[in-house]
């Protein structure tokens, strides 16, 4: 049937839309495969290292190492004239936010708020003193 | 034996078209190629068109049959393909595997787009649009752009191998200088290591000049079976071509460094080829940014990973050089109008192997390979080429 979900999928599956509703509130929601505790900070339908169906939404931490960052100074259009981003590891996986502040490789960052953009948010990370 | 041989190649320059449609522009490289190699529209069994972004730039989509009917190929099948940077070298794929399958004997594969200003964008707004090659829930609302996905991978590389930014500098005053010799590219003047360090950040590390420009262009090739080369003067065979996908969003992949997708296509490509990284002896790689020429001759296997930049430095890469790699001038001088760029390397290649290409000729090269990149190295194609024994 069309309509039923596929196999390993129950309504607690992690979407974009979840996701989201979660960065607006401060969480970041991840995935672990119950097979082989693959970690991944972004929605998938299945495991991407072993192909499992069952992944379990977890909360990621909320502070991590910046692994790399750039300071973006020509920016797309509704964006703001300059920002750092950086790619930040959480341990078990990585996930890009955008920086408050300054920040280099291997500064420790936390979550701290969230951007919008054209209805979506991006998480915000700020340097830990 | 080959999977496929190129019998024709055009292009136009690379820079400002201004006014012109994008139909009009691909006929300025199709029929040159059709030219090139002799052959009438009445001999093409088909066209396959690489363009990237003008469903969203330009509102132009279909453009398969619209180019068709602009250089008199009405009623062949055309398809147009899209796979960011790496589109025509898709488009040149799939011609390959028609013919190899024996298909079509004679496909005219080609690629045109239109970035710069007088294409009708500001540079916001063209940003945004090549933005659109990154995850759309999870790269666009935290603000990343194109010279900030090569950014991020660079910057790590710097970390982890001790790559500087007199290696990446050095990256575009060689390409600048084989520019110089290209009567095609978009900037043909010489530059210094000061002149990019004294222009504007784009996206540290990189400087203005550390960055490909935006380009308007087409390129085309006329690609035969195996079999059919024999009947044409020059021909250049495609004994390899390879193509593999990497993760996305980039945050996820194992290692920003890797561009793994480059390594895996490279590998095919090798394998098909018979051939291995010691063989090559000039290359066009995918260098939209300095950075990114730096992963790519380590990704192919010219030199091991940490090694990119000191080559560069050390004048490996330069004419004249163990291997040349660019020898265009490279998407940083030659210019990059994305869809057209793919095969933009593949008629360098092309000219390269026939002895053709003027003062940037390579020293007698038998065999050239081709690196042609898209989004986050999410998507690559790497082509092995021979000049015909
Ligand atoms: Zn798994």
């Amino acid at each position: 049937m069309s309509s039923e979900l596929p196999d390993g999928w129950t309504d607690d599956t992690l979407t974009h839309a979840k996701w989201a509703e979660a960065v607006r509130v401060g969480t970041l929601l991840g995935q672990r495969c119950r097979s082989c505790d693959h970690v991944v900070a972004t929605p998938k339908s299945v495991c991407v290292d072993c192909t499992g169906r069952e992944l379990s939404t977890i909360e990621l931490p909320t502070t991590g190492t910046v692994y790399s960052e750039t300071t973006i100074e020509v920016t797309p259009v509704g964006q703001d004239d300059r920002y750092q981003v950086a790619i930040v590891d959480l341990g078990e996986t990585r996930v890009l936010g955008q920086i408050s502040g300054d920040v280099e490789i291997d500064d420790e960052v936390s979550l701290s708020g969230h951007v919008e953009y054209e209805g979506m948010p991006g998480p915000t990370f700020s340097p830990v003193e | 034996m080959s999977r496929a041989s190129i019998v024709g190649a055009g292009m136009t320059t690379f820079g400002s078209h201004g006014a012109v449609a994008l139909h009009e522009l691909f006929a300025q490289a199709a029929l040159p190629a059709l030219d090139d190699a002799g052959v009438s529209q009445a001999d093409v069994d088909a066209l396959y068109l690489g363009n990237t972004s003008a469903a969203v730039s330009e509102n132009d989509t279909h453009l398969g049959p619209k180019a068709a009917a602009q250089i008199g190929l009405t009623g062949v099948p055309t398809q147009r393909f899209e796979d960011a940077c790496a589109t025509s070298a898709m488009a040149t794929k799939h011609a390959v595997h028609a013919i190899e399958a024996g298909i079509h004997d004679v496909v005219l594969v080609g690629g045109v787009e239109r970035c710069t200003p007088q294409s009708g964008l500001s540079t916001p707004e063209m940003t945004k649009v090549f933005a659109s090659a990154a995850s759309r829930q999870y790269e666009q609302p935290v603000g990343l752009t194109f010279p900030g996905v090569f950014a991020l991978m660079t910057k790590r590389h710097m970390h982890e191998y001790g790559t500087t930014k007199e290696h990446l500098a050095d990256v575009a005053v060689k390409n600048h200088y084989h520019g110089s010799l290209n009567p095609r590219a978009q900037h043909g003047e010489e530059i210094t290591r000061e002149t990019v360090f004294e222009g504007p950040l784009i996206a540290d590390p990189f400087h203005l000049y550390d960055c490909c420009p935006f380009s308007d262009g087409a390129s085309a090739i006329v690609l035969v079976s195996d079999e059919y080369a024999d009947s044409f003067d020059q021909p250049v065979d495609i004994n390899g071509i390879g193509h593999a996908s990497g993760g996305v969003p980039l945050a996820e992949q194992a290692s920003v460094t890797m561009t793994q997708a480059a390594r895996d296509a490279a590998g095919q490509a090798y394998d098909q080829a018979d051939l291995t990284a010691e063989d090559v002896d000039f290359c066009e790689v995918h260098d939209c940014f300095t950075g990114a020429e730096i992963l790519a001759t380590e990704a192919v296997g010219l030199f091991e990973d940490g090694d990119g930049g000191p080559a560069a430095s050390e004048g490996r890469t330069r004419l004249g050089g163990e291997v040349p790699v660019n020898p265009s001038g490279g998407l940083k001088a030659k210019g990059h109008p994305i869809g057209a760029t793919g095969t933009a390397q593949l008629v360098e290649l092309t000219d390269q192997l026939r002895g053709e290409a003027g003062d940037r000729q390579v020293d007698s090269p038998s065999v050239g390979l081709a690196h042609n990149l898209g989004g986050e190295a999410a998507t690559t194609v790497v082509t092995l080429m021979e000049a015909r024994a």
